[in-house]
Order: C-alpha cells, then sequence, then structure tokens
C-alpha cells in the first residue's frame, strides 16, 4: 500500500510552486503522469517520450534495463522530465511520498533550466511532443505501407542512427544558409575584385550536420528515405542540448531540490528518508564521474562564494564544458579526488595517469572535459562534395584514434545512405589513415 | 499548479520494437546455429539440455573511439588515496551490457552474447522451414493426441473463455433495442451497463488429429575404413535428421540398422556409439532393411523413409546388388537419401546440372583404397530424382547444406 493519496501530492505541489517562486525560478508548468515501474521502464526505452517512432533498437534497451533492473543491477530512475512546455514528468505509482517531494522539486529544478539555459533556445518545446508525434505516425505509415515496408524503414534508420550524433555542436546558434554565404561571398568580390571564389561548390563551408548534408545532397535517396534522415536529424537536434548540459542540469536541479524541501518544514518521518536519499543521489561514484554529484557541488561552491544570485546566471549562460573550464580549480578537483587513467597495452591493465595535485589537476580538468557530453564522440563533418560526387569525410582527430572496426561500419552505412563515393580522412597511430 | 494525472494507456508500447528485437535475436542465432550444430558437445544431448552458443550481437553501430593509451578517462576516487601509476582494473568497463538473456563477452573487439537455448528450441529455429516430404495418406491412420478446438459460443462458462466480442455485439443489440422502444436515451449521458445476459463464452470441443504413420531408417557403414572423423560426421548428419524428425512429427518410428559386411538391428543408443571394424557390403543393411519393411511395415500402411550414411566404398562385386536394392528401396519408400561421407569433397557447387554437389569432379578427389572396393556414388546417378537424393558432407559446414539439399529447404549462404 502506499503512503500517499494524489490529494498529499497536490497539497506538496502548491507549497513546492510557492517556494521555488520564491526563489525567483521560472519553469514551464509541470504535468505529472503516475505510473508504473513496466511503464516507466517502456517511457526510459523512449527517451521519456510519449510517443516517439519505432526501432529495434529501443526493444533492446528496454530488454537490457528489464533485465538489469530484474537482477537487481539497477534501480529505476527517480524522476524523469521532458524538455517541453508543458513540461511532461513521471512518478513511479510504487515510489513512497518522500521519493515523490523530491521528484517533484527536482523536475521544477530541470524545467527552470530548460527554460532558462541558452544551449535550448532552438528545441521547440512549444511543439516538440506534437512533432515527435507525427514522426511516430510517418514511420508508423512507412511500415504498414506495403512498397515500402518495415525492412526498408529500418535499414534506413540503422544507417542514420549510426550517425545521429554527427550534428553541429554549437546548440543554441543559428547558422548561415547556403544563400546567406552566397550573398557574403558576392559581398566580399564586389569589394576586392581579385577576390574569385568557386561559388558552384555544393558546400561552401564544411558542413557538421552530417545528417542533413546527406538527406539533402545525396543524389540516390527516395523521399520517403529522406524524410526519414531528418526525423533523426531532429530528434538528435532536439537531444543534444541535453547531452551537453547534463552536468549542470543535474547538478541545478540537486540544487533546488535540497533548497526547496529544506524549506517545506518536513516532518521527520519524510525529512530523514529524504536526506539519505540525496546523500546516495549526490555520492561520488567510485572510478566513474557522476554527473549529479559533480553538478551539485560545483553549484555548492559557487553558490557559497558568489550566491544564489550569480548562480542563477550561470545556469542561462554556461554549457558544462565551459561550465567546467570556468569553475574548476586545484582545490575542487582535489575534493573530488578526480584521477585520471586509460588502459595501458604493455601491462594489459588499467592504471592512473594523474591525480589532483598542484602537478597534475590541469591534465585531470582537460581531460575530464574531454570526455563531457559530445566530446566523448568523434567529431566528423563533411570536408566537401566534389564535382564528381564524392563525399569527403573528414575525422577531426584531436588525440584520440577512431575504432576501426566500428568506424569501417559506420563507413558502410554511410556509403548505402550517400550512394555515390564517400571518402574518410582520419589518423592512426600518427599516421594518416583513409577509407 | 502542477497536475496530476494517471496513465491511461493500456496497451505496451514496447512490445513491437521487442518483437522486432526478438527476431533480430533469432535471426542472429539461426545464423550462427550452422556453426554449432556438428559441435561434439551437443551430440547426443537430450532435449533439455541447454546449450551455449555465441550469437553476434545486434550492435548499433557508431563513431567513437578506440580502446587506446590516448583516450583516457576521469574517476573519482572517492574516499580512497590515489596514486600515479596505480592499477585499478584489467579491463575497460565495458559499454553497453548484457542483452536479453545472455551475457556479454568480448572477443577481439567483437560482441558476442552466448545465448542459452534447448535442442528443442535449437530444432525450432532450425527446421521451421523444412518439411518432410510426400506424407502420402495411407490405409491406415493412428489417432495423436486430442486437441481442444473452439466450437461456437455458450451462455455458460467459466471466466477465462468469455467472449469479449460475442458479449459486447450482445449489449449493442441489446442497448439499439432498448433505443428504439425509447427506454434508453443515447443523448442523455447515461451509462448502458453490462447485463448478465450479455455474456457469452467459448465452448470447446476436444478434437482428434489423425496422422498417417511413418517410418525412418537409419542406415550406417560402421566397417573399418569409417575412420573416426568420418563416423562422426555421419552420426551428427543422423543426430540433426533425428532431432528433425522428433521435432515434426509426433509420432514416428525409428529403426536404427549399421553394417560392415552383415548388417544388424541395433538400439540408438548402440547406433550413436557403436566401433568400426571389417570390410563393407551395402546390400546386407538393405537387404535387412527389406526384410523389415516386409515384416513390419506393410508400405500401405506405412510412410517409408530411407537414409543411408557411408564413405561410399562398397565391395565391387556388390554393387550391382545394392543398386538393385537401392532401386527396390526407392519403389517403397516416400524418400530415400544417400550421404557420403568424403574428406576430399570441398563443398563445390553445381556445375553439372542435375548433381547439386559437382559430382563430374568427383573422380579426381575420391580416395581409393583398395582396388576391390568401388565407389557407388556415379553409379546412383540414375536413380536420382525427387525420390532418391544423394548428397555429399566433407566436413561439419556441409551437414546443414546437405541436410538442406535433402528436405528443399532453402540454403541460406
Amino acid at each position: 500500500m502506499s503512503d500517499w493519496t494524489e490529494r498529499d501530492l497536490m497539497h506538496w505541489d502548491e507549497k513546492i510552486i510557492r517556494i521555488a517562486q520564491d526563489l525567483g525560478l521560472d519553469w514551464y508548468p509541470i504535468d505529472y503522469e503516475i505510473i508504473d515501474y513496466q511503464e516507466m521502464l517502456s517511457a526510459m526505452a523512449y527517451t521519456g517520450l510519449p510517443t516517439h517512432y519505432r526501432h529495434w533498437s529501443y526493444g533492446k534497451e528496454y530488454e537490457r534495463t528489464h533485465t538489469l533492473y530484474n537482477m537487481g543491477q539497477t534501480g529505476l530512475p527517480y524522476e524523469m522530465i521532458i524538455n517541453s512546455n508543458p513540461s511532461m514528468a513521471y512518478l513511479m505509482r510504487e515510489n513512497p511520498l518522500y521519493v515523490h517531494l523530491l521528484t517533484m522539486a527536482h523536475c521544477v529544478g530541470h524545467s527552470d533550466f530548460f527554460k532558462n539555459n541558452r544551449m535550448f533556445i532552438n528545441t521547440n518545446p512549444n511543439n516538440i511532443l506534437d512533432s515527435f508525434k507525427s514522426a511516430s505516425r510517418y514511420v508508423r505509415e512507412l511500415i504498414e505501407d506495403p512498397s515500402v515496408g518495415i525492412d526498408n524503414v529500418e535499414k534506413i534508420l540503422d544507417a542514420a542512427h549510426s550517425i545521429k550524433y554527427q550534428v553541429p555542436r554549437n546548440p543554441g546558434i543559428k547558422y548561415k544558409t547556403h544563400n546567406d554565404l552566397v550573398a557574403l561571398e558576392q559581398e566580399k568580390m564586389k569589394e576586392d575584385p581579385s577576390y574569385r571564389p568557386d561559388l558552384d561548390k555544393i558546400l561552401l563551408q564544411p558542413e557538421f550536420n552530417v545528417l542533413k548534408c546527406i538527406a539533402e545532397h545525396s543524389k540516390h535517396l527516395k523521399d520517403y528515405e529522406r524524410n526519414l534522415l531528418l526525423i533523426v536529424e531532429e530528434s538528435s537536434q532536439y537531444f543534444i542540448p541535453q547531452a551537453f548540459t547534463k552536468i549542470m542540469n543535474e547538478g541545478w536541479a540537486c540544487t533546488i531540490h535540497y533548497k526547496i524541501l529544506n524549506e517545506l518544514n518536513l516532518p521527520d518521518n519524510l525529512y530523514l528518508p529524504f536526506i539519505k536519499l540525496h546523500n546516495q543521489v549526490i555520492r561520488p561514484h567510485l572510478g566513474q564521474v557522476n554527473p549529479y554529484h559533480l553538478g551539485y557541488k560545483l553549484f555548492a561552491k559557487i553558490i557559497e562564494d558568489k550566491g544564489f544570485e550569480e548562480a542563477k546566471v550561470l545556469r542561462e549562460i554556461h554549457n558544462d564544458i565551459t561550465f567546467l573550464r570556468c569553475y574548476l580549480d586545484e582545490e575542487f578537483l582535489q575534493e573530488m579526488n578526480y584521477f585520471t587513467y586509460s588502459f595501458k597495452k604493455d601491462k594489459k591493465a588499467i592504471t592512473i595517469d594523474d591525480i589532483s595535485d598542484d602537478e597534475g589537476w590541469e591534465k585531470v580538468r582537460d581531460e575530464l572535459i574531454k570526455n563531457v557530453g559530445l566530446n566523448r564522440v568523434p567529431l566528423i563533418y563533411v570536408d566537401e562534395i566534389t564535382k564528381d560526387n564524392t563525399l569527403c569525410l573528414v575525422h577531426e582527430h584531436d588525440g584520440r584514434d577512431l575504432d576501426l572496426p566500428y568506424a569501417r561500419k559506420v563507413f558502410e552505412y554511410i556509403e548505402g545512405l550517400w550512394g555515390d563515393d564517400v571518402t574518410l580522412v582520419s589518423a592512426v597511430e600518427n599516421e594518416i589513415w583513409e577509407f | 499548479m502542477s497536475i496530476f494525472r494517471k496513465h491511461k494507456s493500456v496497451v505496451d508500447r514496447t512490445s513491437q520494437d521487442r518483437s522486432r528485437h526478438k527476431k533480430k535475436i533469432e535471426k542472429a542465432i539461426k545464423e550462427s546455429i550452422k556453426d554449432v550444430i556438428a559441435e561434439e558437445s551437443i551430440i547426443g544431448q537430450n532435449g533439455k539440455k541447454k546449450i551455449r552458443i555465441p550469437v553476434r550481437g545486434l550492435k548499433e553501430y557508431r563513431f567513437i573511439f578506440g580502446n587506446n593509451e590516448k583516450n583516457g578517462s576521469v574517476g573519482s576516487g572517492g574516499e580512497h588515496k590515489v596514486k600515479r601509476g596505480q592499477k585499478i582494473g584489467k579491463k575497460r568497463a565495458q559499454k553497453g551490457g548484457a542483452q536479453g538473456t545472455g551475457h556479454a563477452s568480448n572477443e577481439k573487439g567483437d560482441e558476442y552474447y552466448d545465448v542459452e537455448v534447448t535442442l528443442e528450441e535449437l530444432a525450432e529455429y532450425l527446421f521451421t522451414d523444412l518439411e518432410l516430404p510426400d506424407l502420402e495418406k495411407k490405409q491406415f491412420r493412428f489417432l495423436s493426441q486430442k486437441s481442444l478446438k473452439r466450437k461456437g459460443y455458450r451462455f455458460e462458462g467459466i471466466r477465462p473463455r468469455l467472449s469479449k466480442k460475442e458479449t459486447l455485439k450482445r449489449k449493442i443489440r441489446r442497448r439499439k433495442m432498448a433505443q428504439n422502444r425509447g427506454t434508453y436515451d443515447p443523448e442523455q449521458d447515461e451509462r448502458f451497463p453490462f447485463h448478465k445476459d450479455d455474456l457469452k463464452y467459448h465452448h470447446i470441443k476436444p478434437k482428434k488429429k489423425e496422422n498417417s504413420a511413418a517410418v525412418i531408417f537409419f542406415l550406417m557403414d560402421v566397417s573399418g575404413s569409417m575412420s573416426q572423423d568420418r563416423k562422426f560426421l555421419a552420426r551428427s548428419f543422423f543426430f540433426l535428421l533425428y532431432q528433425f524428425l522428433n521435432h515434426k512429427y509426433e509420432k514416428v518410428e525409428v529403426v536404427f540398422i549399421s553394417h560392415s559386411t552383415s548388417a544388424h538391428r541395433v538400439s540408438e543408443d548402440d547406433f550413436f556409439k557403436v566401433s568400426t571394424h571389417g570390410g563393407t557390403i551395402i546390400s546386407s543393411c538393405l537387404n535387412l532393411e527389406v526384410e523389415i519393411i516386409e515384416k513390419e511395415f506393410h508400405p500401405h500402411t506405412w510412410n517409408i523413409y530411407t537414409f543411408y550414411c557411408g564413405d561410399g566404398e562398397n565391395w565391387t562385386a556388390d554393387n550391382e546388388k545394392s543398386l538393385t536394392l537401392f532401386k527396390k528401396i526407392k519403389d517403397l519408400s516416400q524418400l530415400t537419401g544417400y550421404c557420403e561421407i568424403n574428406e576430399s569433397y570441398k563443398g563445390l557447387t553445381d556445375d553439372d546440372g542435375d548433381d547439386a554437389f559437382g559430382i563430374s569432379s568427383w573422380a579426381t578427389f575420391s580416395a581409393w583404397k583398395n582396388e576391390e572396393m568401388e565407389n557407388l556414388w556415379a553409379k546412383l546417378s540414375p536413380l536420382c530424382d525427387n525420390k532418391f537424393k544423394k548428397v555429399m558432407v566433407g566436413d561439419t559446414e556441409h551437414i546443414w547444406t546437405a541436410f538442406n539439399a535433402l528436405f528443399g529447404g532453402k540454403i541460406s549462404s
């Protein structure tokens, strides 16, 4: 039997909202869905979205979390909230009241972050659920269409998913269109008559949105195939800001839930288990970086040094990379006890490379930033499309080599989509490597 | 004010993607099964025994960084004291993890899942596309298992057999009637509940399933020339055959005959375990089969299938007789399969028309041991049609191809 009713939730919700307003937060209204654990597992498989297009990989994801959950290797998330207006969030029926209170306050923090952080400017929260819904319907209709069918749809989606992270890494920025660029070049030509750029080129500058580039310029794709690529691209663009702000977003939400619940004047029977849960959420994970831990501690430090109002400014203007770059210092990294490690082939073991002392802390910071969000994903972009329609891809090598067997597979997917010749240049062990 | 609402959806929205994922896994299992069907470990096991087969995981490929020194990571030491050079593990933490019922294992950078399946499941995967050919309706039939079939509806019944459709139909009919009579007004937002009289239940009746009787003859050469390896291939072949028949038909009789210069009817156990010795006279076992058929399995009553497996060598003087007997057995049987074990066979494709296994080039790789021994393969060619098939197996990998050739399944490459 649960220890709460819907009336309890509404009662506490009112108080949470009042405190959040007093803190000066500005968030989307939140719709909570009360679901059971099975529905939670389903929601998780589709990254929380209430409607999502079909693909077997989500079935795989469900099986994976289901197995892990059943074996007790993983708990279910307390909170899941969607960047939409109104924000959709889930509460798990099986959870006790104090978990719901933490979750609800946490969700207010997330929703406030979604609404204010500049990375999310182009995510279109008012219509995003509808656009996922129509994408889902489109894919379903293709699957049911006898002239297309599930195999053809999967062929494209499998390939599109393989490059879904090859999208521009500056969310919140509007890019110049081809026409803008032509106009710009023409202006330059007027100023300097000797300047003669080739305006017939298909790409006037390198294109970082590989999916969109293929969808727009491939000469062999059918219309529905282009549309599928664009569906995947759109969903990627929607999720990229979240990948860019995982540490900040969680840190902010933890900061907010802690602040709110401390002002709720909870009775001991709710407050003590809450504190226990809170400490569990923000505990360091041995040998890993727990974004809840790092984000919470970093915001705590900033609030202590500069006050809550300053923290509110930071939550608007930063992403994880700039945030860590600006505010990580030796003292903080030492307190977090972070170290870098890597796999040594000769020793066949993982050993620690640097620790956060006065010699090593900068290396630790840099390594940490290299592993944040999309920095974990190799950057591959379209350098140009030649006259004979060869798609020239370049891996921007930052010291880390590609995993070649994987790259080979993805390369094959891209060839399948593009239909003409494709090249990919990278470096392996300091030698130029070309596919 | 936030909104709280209970989740209304009743459908499991992951079900389609999960079943698609499952199908893909099954396909992956099927693809790897051919590599394991002739594994020593599975031959001679009973149906319930679980076997592990490695299956290529269904990976979602992305551009990722390789597992090299330059690709470092950051971790927290928590309360522990850490120092440079300290060893903290052997393997990089695996990305992903276990999937389905399997466990992830990492070999050569490729992801393999060990999936546990029982022999029965294995048979299910393997044999769904194959059919035992030409099961004729014979004079006498035996009744096999009774099964329950739905037949009509009743007003009385148990809850699990409630027919929602019929019940709803009756309710709709009753509502229409009430509407016509004016006792119910749909405009008014009034509920029109089910009534006990609406309920209808499925009725079930036991159904007897008829089946023709089938008998399978397994004939194996156990002469001295059947080396350990050859015997293993023959056994694998029969084992697969046996699993197939067991899987497809509820009731089949199986007769095991092994022969060298003379033939013996043996038990299943002995058949698969017996040691080899002596010369080869194929006609001996064919003779025995004909005798057994005459005594026990009248062709009017029984569907007869015969499978012979040997190294193809036969006493020259016996060839004529063997051929006559093969012809006779072919006439008696629905299908006769002749399988030759020949290590020199490399799995040639059909380059000479009706023979699926490149027989024209056969002479070049035939292993002759003895001038008095002669190979039967070429001599059997005139017999071949859809009731008499011959296949050659040189290695474990040919078994599955041979099997498909016999039962007309699609050979997947």
